[in-house]
């Protein structure tokens, strides 16, 4: 049992808001990339526009929303495209730092500090963040966005699966 | 075929106690079920020397991302993820399990102490602003609040006392406003008085404050107390939510040979429903964890958070332990987390 019926719901309405601006994003992204594609072209293409949407859906003032956009923008080839999903953030902001550090070549510093430096690499647009405490205000509010993003893309892998499973049985009748 | 898949499925770990090898080996078995399911759904070789080609070259990459994390733990982390096999009335999305006891009239005298605290943090914004005799008062609040909340216990025993204290404290701070001239800051023991680390004690607290919310968000930080612990835990969700995230979007990208989803055959209110049907079927078997307060535009709601956070402390995690290792023995079900 859900501890909060209203959190809950609203909840469920960020994931609905997210699934709708996914369904866009993939539209226009579909629209502007060359077909046909191998899987792995598919795979960035669906990841690309689901960061995006979870982003869009967080449009807010939140610093690591408009980092994965601006972030995201970047990785798209069409221009065009990728300005039009950048107007939809209200504030652009420069992402420093594109790739996720993995324990690279930390200099000996307080556990506190590796893992606070760590936890900036992994949040979009954390290293721009100097105060701690917004750090992890900024953390929890990703933390929150990007399970919703997980537990729709779940789902709907799921009913890909199921529905995908149902066509093939049909095709082989 | 799919019925295969499911019972394959269904042994998913979601304990908390999950060793590292285990999570790995969970996470293998997830990449060779994806390439039985890339067998199945498409005739390409080509394509199927791609998936196998990109989960080679991913294993690496899991599994030293992986262990490196762990070598700062030290500990297992019971991830959330778990990719759904099962019939689709089952096909919702729930992380780890809570139990949940009953309201009671505790937790409302919890609620209303609560939210006085709430009231007498947030006004402790600006201590600039405010005079220097209210700056203590409410500090003093604060350090004897903090003096109440900090002994370990129960949390029922917890709300006895701060549901007593919160009567003390209002009293105090009335008495406290009407005399301007001396006010005596009674200070924790050994702790210094003065201004600079009177401020100084107030932003670690906010940042303590902040690690709490996070222990409700992150599953698992309830064990683990002391900042380098809680943010290994947080760090290790973050990075197994985008593992997931990728994860996830290259099983879509293996399910639909087009780039669309097959989602869009069905419409956003029976998405809804089937959202909510879910829910419905699975209160008595499993509970998500409490999730941080959304306010209606979905952003976060930090005021609201001291009432809520009690009523979440309500859902200890050993209770979530049990209920995950009954699950794990079980292997009946098709959804588990």
């Amino acid at each position: 049992m859900f501890y909060d019926e209203a959190m809950m719901n609203t909840y469920n309405m960020v994931k609905q808001r997210f699934i709708k601006k996914w369904i866009n994003t993939l539209h226009m992204l579909d629209s502007s990339i060359e077909h046909p594609l191998n899987v792995t072209e598919r795979k960035n293409a669906i990841r690309l526009s689901s960061d995006l949407a979870i982003a869009a859906t967080r449009s807010g003032s939140t610093v690591w929303s408009r980092a994965l956009i601006s972030r995201s923008g970047n990785k798209t080839t069409n221009k065009p495209m990728a300005r039009r999903i950048l107007k939809k953030a209200r504030n652009r902001m420069k992402n420093r730092c594109n790739t996720l550090r993995r324990n690279g070549n930390f200099t000996a510093k307080s556990g506190t500090r590796k893992r606070t430096d760590l936890l900036k690499s992994l949040v979009p647009g954390g290293e721009v963040i100097d105060d701690k405490d917004y750090l992890i205000r900024e953390t929890l509010d990703y933390i929150v966005y990007l399970r919703a993003q997980v537990d729709v893309m779940r789902t709907v892998a799921a009913i890909d699966l199921v529905t995908g499973n149902l066509t093939n049985d049909r095709r082989n009748k | 075929m799919l019925e295969g898949l499911v019972s394959q499925e269904s042994l998913s770990l979601n304990s908390m106690d999950m060793s590292v090898l285990e999570r790995l080996k969970w996470v293998q078995q997830q990449q060779q079920q994806l390439q039985q399911v890339v067998y199945q759904s498409s005739n390409n070789s080509h394509e199927l020397l791609q998936i196998l080609q990109f989960h080679g070259s991913n294993n690496d990459d899991l599994l030293q991302s992986s262990f490196s994390p762990f070598q700062m733990l030290g500990s297992g982390f019971g991830p959330n993820y778990n990719i759904g096999f099962g019939p689709p009335h089952e096909a919702i999305s729930r992380t780890s399990s809570c139990h949940m006891e009953p309201v009671d009239t505790i937790e409302v005298l919890l609620k209303t102490g609560e939210e006085n605290r709430a009231i007498a943090l947030k006004n402790k914004r600006n201590p600039e602003v405010k005079t220097r005799g209210e700056e203590k008062t409410e500090k003093k609040i604060k350090v004897e609040a903090e003096t109440e909340s900090s002994m370990k216990g129960k949390s029922n025993m917890r709300n006895t006392e701060a549901s007593s204290d919160t009567s003390k404290e209002t009293s105090k701070k009335a008495s406290e406003i009407q005399k301007l001239d001396y006010i005596h800051v009674r200070a924790r023991r050994g702790q210094a008085t003065d201004r600079h680390s009177l401020a100084e004690r107030a932003r670690r607290e906010k940042i303590s404050k902040k690690m709490k919310y996070l222990q409700d968000i992150v599953p698992g930080c309830n064990k683990v107390t002391g900042k380098a612990g809680m943010l290994d835990e947080i760090i290790n969700y973050v990075q197994c939510l985008q593992r997931q995230v990728e994860f996830l979007s290259m099983k879509l990208a293996v399910l639909n040979p087009e780039l669309e989803l097959a989602v869009e055959d069905v419409s956003v209110k029976q998405f809804q429903a089937y959202f909510t049907n879910v829910v419905a079927s699975k209160q008595s078997i499993m509970v998500d964890v409490p999730l941080f307060p959304l306010d209606q535009q979905g952003s976060l709601d930090l005021s609201a958070i001291n009432p809520n956070q009690t009523t979440s402390i309500e859902a200890p995690s050993a209770s979530w332990e049990t209920q995950s290792q009954s699950l794990y023995n079980t292997s009946s079900l098709g959804f588990q987390y």
